[in-house]
C-alpha cells in the first residue's frame, strides 16, 4: 500500500460529508415496516383523503350503533351463562356443606381428625373464593373453570375418604356417604 | 476481544428482532449517517441514496432473524446497502466496471506519484471519476473490502478487480494532479 492509499484510508472519516434527513427517512422506514409494499393512495389523490375520513366516520358510527343494539343480546347471553354457573355452584355448595355438617355432627370421630379435616376444608374454601373472584374478571377462562371444578372434586374426595374411614370402623353399610 | 466486537449492540439487535420499534429506531440512529454516506458515494444523488438506504433498513429489520452475529450488525447492514446500491446502478444500466478499450490510451508509465496529497482534491477527484472506477475506489479504499469481497459484490473475477482498481487509482491520481 502506498502513501496515497494510506492517506485516504487514514482519513476515511472525512469522506462522510453528508447528513441524512433522519426524521423523513425514518417515517418512510416505519411505514414500510408496518404495511409492506403499499403505496399511500392519498399521496396521489388528495380527495381520497377526505373520502377516506368520511368512510371512517360512517364505519365508526355503524359499529357504535351495532354495539348498542346488540349489547342487550350479549348481556342476555352472559346472564344465561352466569345463571347456569350459579346453579352448578349452588348444587355443589349445598352438597359440600351438608357433608361438612355430617362430619361435624358425627360422634364417632376423634376431635383431632375432625379438626384436621375442617382445616383442610377451610383451605380449599379460601382457594375457591379467590378462584371465584378471578372468574368474575373473565368468564371465559377455561383454566379457572377447571380449577374450580378440581377444587370441588378435592373436597368431595376428602369427605369420601373420611366417611369411608368412619364406615370401616363402624362396619356398617348404612351411611349417607354412599349418596355420592 | 474479536467475539466481543461481533456482539456490538447485541441487546438492541435482539430487541429489534422481536419487532421492538424503539430499539429499531435506536439502531437506525446509530447507523443512518454511515449508511447514507456509503450510498451517496455509490449513487451520487440524494434521492437515490435516500431510497436505497430506506429500503435497506426495511429489509434489514424484516430479515433480522437471519442475522447470526457472523459479522457485526454494522457490516451486515452495510453489505445490504452496498448490494442494493449496486443493483440500483445495474438497473440504471450504469457500468460497474469500465470497458477496457476506452482506457488503452493511458500509458503504463503514467506518473502515479501524487504531487501534493490533499483530501479536498481527492474528494473532488473521486466524484469526477468515471462511474466504474469510482465504484471500485469506493469499495476498496473507503469501504475497506478486499479484492475477494469486491469480486463477489460486483460479480467479476478477482484478477479483474485488482487490475480495475490499479487503473482506477492511476486515473484518480491523474485527476488529482490536474486539480
Amino acid at each position: 500500500m502506498d502513501d496515497f492509499e494510506k492517506y485516504i484510508k487514514e482519513n476515511k472519516h472525512q469522506f462522510d460529508e453528508y447528513k441524512a434527513d433522519r426524521s423523513k427517512m425514518w417515517s418512510h422506514i416505519e411505514s414500510g415496516l408496518e404495511t409492506p409494499k403499499t403505496i399511500p393512495l392519498w399521496r396521489k389523490f388528495p380527495l381520497l383523503k377526505i373520502a377516506a375520513s368520511i368512510l371512517i366516520l360512517i364505519g365508526a358510527f355503524s359499529t357504535v350503533n351495532f354495539f348498542i343494539t346488540s349489547g342487550f343480546n350479549a348481556n342476555n347471553q352472559n346472564n344465561i351463562v352466569h345463571q347456569e354457573l350459579k346453579d352448578i355452584d349452588n348444587y355443589y355448595k349445598d352438597l359440600v356443606s351438608f357433608q361438612v355438617q355430617l362430619v361435624k355432627n358425627n360422634p364417632k370421630l376423634q376431635p383431632k381428625d375432625k379438626k384436621e379435616f375442617l382445616s383442610f376444608m377451610d383451605e380449599l374454601d379460601e382457594e375457591y373464593e379467590t378462584l371465584k373472584l378471578e372468574m368474575t374478571k373473565n368468564l371465559n377462562n377455561e383454566y379457572i373453570l377447571e380449577a374450580i371444578v378440581n377444587n370441588y372434586k378435592k373436597r368431595i374426595e376428602l369427605i369420601e375418604n373420611l366417611l369411608k374411614q368412619i364406615n370401616d370402623s363402624k362396619k356398617s353399610n348404612n351411611n349417607d356417604g354412599y349418596i355420592l | 476481544m474479536e467475539t466481543n466486537i461481533l456482539y456490538t449492540h447485541k441487546d438492541l439487535v435482539e430487541q429489534s428482532k422481536s419487532g421492538d420499534r424503539n430499539s429499531q429506531y435506536q439502531l437506525y440512529e446509530l447507523y443512518i449517517d454511515a449508511m447514507y454516506n456509503i450510498s451517496m458515494r455509490m449513487l451520487g444523488t440524494k434521492e437515490d441514496a435516500e431510497d436505497i438506504v430506506q429500503e435497506s433498513f426495511i429489509e434489514a429489520f424484516k430479515n433480522l432473524k437471519s442475522f447470526r452475529y457472523e459479522s457485526t450488525f454494522g457490516s451486515w447492514l452495510k453489505r445490504i446497502v452496498i448490494n442494493k446500491s449496486i443493483n440500483h446502478l445495474k438497473l440504471k444500466k450504469i457500468q460497474l466496471t469500465p470497458l477496457d478499450q476506452h482506457e488503452y490510451h493511458i500509458s503504463e508509465e503514467a506518473n502515479d506519484q501524487v504531487a501534493t496529497i490533499d483530501i479536498i482534491k481527492i474528494k473532488k477527484g473521486i466524484k469526477v471519476l468515471p462511474d466504474g472506477y469510482r465504484q471500485i475506489i469506493n469499495l476498496y479504499l473507503l469501504e475497506g473490502y478486499d479484492h475477494i469481497e469486491i469480486s463477489e459484490i460486483l460479480g467479476i473475477a478477482i484478477s479483474t478487480s485488482k487490475s480495475q482498481y490499479h487503473r482506477a487509482k492511476k486515473k484518480l491520481i491523474e485527476i488529482v494532479n490536474t486539480l
